[in-house]
């Protein structure tokens, strides 16, 4: 096998896997235009481009003259005809339809969603539309588990990002432990163990910062657009490091072990007798001393020293409401 | 000829035959492609095309061209070729392209959904918020092999550590997938322990490797059931609680807690309210992450339990 062709090879299969797809697309909707293609298919538009020009020399040997697939990309558009045996997309594979199902019953499952009854469906037609042989006895097998809490504000949140509107929110901090509000340039919903989230520029505190959808008492309009600064992304992590930043450090004894499935810790080692060790990054203390104190014994604090003391003093003022 | 030209083209051509084609007549329909080369090389090269086809999913069919099948053809079959039609509303297209998108990028979820979109209106999916779902650091992959294993009702081994830490193996006969709040549960018959179980994928240690045809689950099994929470942790609230909560958390506090009933402002803006409690110690815990701006009022146990706490905390050196 000549060696170029070898390197040449994954990836003239990888933009024919894309070709398959978006020609018949294309076919079923003339004169679509190029960015939309290219934000609904995630192909560059230069090298949507460039497969399509080499579409323009393909067909149906031996390429008499009305077997050349016909492109034509004008002022952004592009049309695509003569390729009728293009004209529908190929099957899902398996493993596909297997990963929006799933996606699709995630997704499904989180409360406040305003998609989940026509993802349902969605999901229903597609499993009936693939077939048994596709899906197997998945559709059936997989449920949603009540449990997470409810964000009624999410809705409002949404649409603000869609519309790059600032707005102004009353915020329950739990890091303070108080009620605020705030303005914010909001970027991005995301879902992450447990809770929405949202992205967003505080101009509170000049940062960027993420707060919990659950926690936002209320949205209101300030009538202000925003540019979006980019700070969308889905997988990020969900504490920002800032410089100023506190590290906390617990040995979490078996029962408290459920704290590294619920926050966001940089480091985690196993201890002996099924302890954890963590390191959990944290702006302000407040809201470290009040998850140790929850966990009373179950935790030890390995530092900083100072929030031993904290704890204690909280422990102290909240026992004097108990008489 | 580059060689994505000559791969479309041998789709189109292989799509559009009525009947196989042989390698001989494919080599003459496509001249600039296989016949610069000798014979061996153009077959070498038409082999490793036919390769790279098969790998993302167009189904080749290799049969005999005659009754003698002294010779093969190629052909792909077109209803496994075709996605078949299915009737999506705008809504429902719509709902699965964010779903699709809500995952890291470049998922098979995402190619899926893409090559749903053809038969949608165009223009709708303009303006469509989107989402970011993150899993619980649990990879596609090892999410795949539990659905798998589900669907086709498979035996699975894999190593697990418990949420309390202890590290095993485990064998598990898979029944269903449960999700909730964004982590998934595999839901199966324990071989060793004989009981069904729930397993937080996120807790699973190693891959899940297939051991074999698996047992059917119980009439009217449901993943979810095995994975249900009462508000403080497994097991269904025993009785009903109260609690004052400063004004500053009151309203986060009641909101969006399942079975909480406010019962009075005070004058001083604190608020009561009764929740379901127990069984466990999850109330308890739960009243102390807000510190100060919690009192546990009823029962007399709760109150208890809460100060035995903060005494213990306040004895610690």
């Amino acid at each position: 096998m000549p060696p170029a062709d070898r390197r040449t090879a994954p990836k003239a299969s990888e933009r024919l896997r894309r070709l398959l797809v978006v020609v018949p697309y294309l076919v079923q909707h003339p004169g679509t235009e190029l960015a939309e293609v290219t934000r609904l298919f995630g192909v560059p538009e230069e090298a949507l481009v460039e497969d399509l020009q080499l579409l323009f020399v393909s067909g149906l040997p031996p390429y008499g003259p009305g077997d050349l697939i016909d492109v034509d990309i004008q002022d952004g558009r592009v049309w695509v005809a003569m390729a009728d045996y293009f004209g529908r997309p190929l099957r899902l594979t398996r493993s596909e339809a297997v990963a929006l199902y799933l996606r699709g019953a995630a997704l499904a499952a989180m409360p406040d969603v305003p998609e989940a009854p026509a993802l349902d469906s969605a999901l229903a037609k597609l499993a009936e539309g693939l077939g048994p042989q596709t899906l197997g006895e998945l559709p059936e097998r997989i449920q949603a588990a009540v449990g997470a809490r409810t964000a009624e504000t999410l809705e409002a949140l949404r649409a603000a990002v869609a519309e790059h509107e600032r707005i102004r929110i009353e915020y329950y901090a739990a890091s303070s432990a108080s009620t605020t509000v705030r303005e914010i340039d909001p970027e991005e919903v995301l879902h992450a163990i447990g809770n929405w989230y949202v992205v967003a520029w505080d101009h509170r505190s000049n940062e960027e910062r993420l707060f919990r959808a659950d926690r936002v008492r209320s949205v209101e309009p300030t009538g202000k657009r925003f540019e979006p600064r980019g700070l969308a992304g889905a997988g990020r992590p969900l504490y920002t490091r800032g410089e100023a930043d506190a590290e906390v450090r617990l040995l979490l004894g078996p029962e408290a072990r459920w704290v590294a499935e619920y926050y966001e810790i940089e480091r985690s080692e196993e201890r002996p007798g099924g302890s954890l060790e963590v390191a959990m990054p944290a702006g302000r203390l407040e809201w470290a001393e009040r998850l140790v104190l929850r966990l009373s014994g179950a935790a030890q604090v390995l530092g900083p020293p100072e929030l031993n003391d904290r704890v204690r003093e909280l422990a102290r003022r909240t026992r004097e409401l108990y008489g | 000829m580059q060689p994505l030209e000559r791969l479309v083209n041998l789709v189109a051509l292989l799509l559009d035959a009525r009947r196989p084609l042989t390698f001989d007549q494919i080599r003459e329909r496509m001249p600039e492609a296989y016949e610069q080369e000798d014979l061996d090389t153009a077959k070498r090269m038409f082999e490793r095309d036919k390769g790279i086809l098969r790998d993302i999913g167009v189904p080749i069919e290799v049969v005999a061209t005659d009754v003698w099948e002294s010779e093969q053809g190629y052909a792909i079959a077109k209803d496994e070729y075709y996605l078949p039609e299915i009737a999506f509303t705008p809504q429902e297209i719509s709902a699965l392209f964010v779903a699709a998108h809500a995952g890291r990028e470049g998922s098979s979820a995402e190619e899926a959904v893409r090559k749903l979109l053809y038969g949608a209106e165009g223009g709708i999916l303009v303006g469509v918020g989107g989402f970011a779902l993150a899993t619980d650091g649990v990879s596609d992959r090892r999410l795949t092999a539990a659905a798998e294993a589900v669907a086709a009702q498979r035996s699975v081994r894999f190593g697990y550590r418990t949420s309390r830490g202890v590290e095993g193996e485990r064998r598990v006969d898979a029944f269903g997938l449960a999700v909730r709040g964004g982590s998934w549960y595999l839901v199966g018959m324990d071989r060793e322990r004989g009981e069904i179980r729930s397993f937080r994928l996120s807790r699973v240690s190693t891959d899940i490797v297939d051991e074999g045809e698996g047992g059917a689950p119980p009439e009217g099994f449901r993943a979810a059931d095995h994975v249900q929470l009462g508000p403080w942790g497994p097991g269904e609230p025993a009785e009903r609680a109260t609690v004052a909560f400063s004004p500053e958390v009151a309203w986060w506090a009641t909101k969006g807690l399942q079975g909480a009933e406010v019962l009075l402002e005070r004058p001083d803006g604190w608020v009561e309210v009764t929740v379901p409690n127990g069984p466990g110690e999850g109330l308890a815990s739960w009243i102390l992450s807000f510190g100060p701006d919690a009192v546990a009022l009823e029962p007399e146990d709760l109150r208890r339990e809460v100060v035995r706490r903060l005494e213990a905390t306040l004895a610690a050196r």
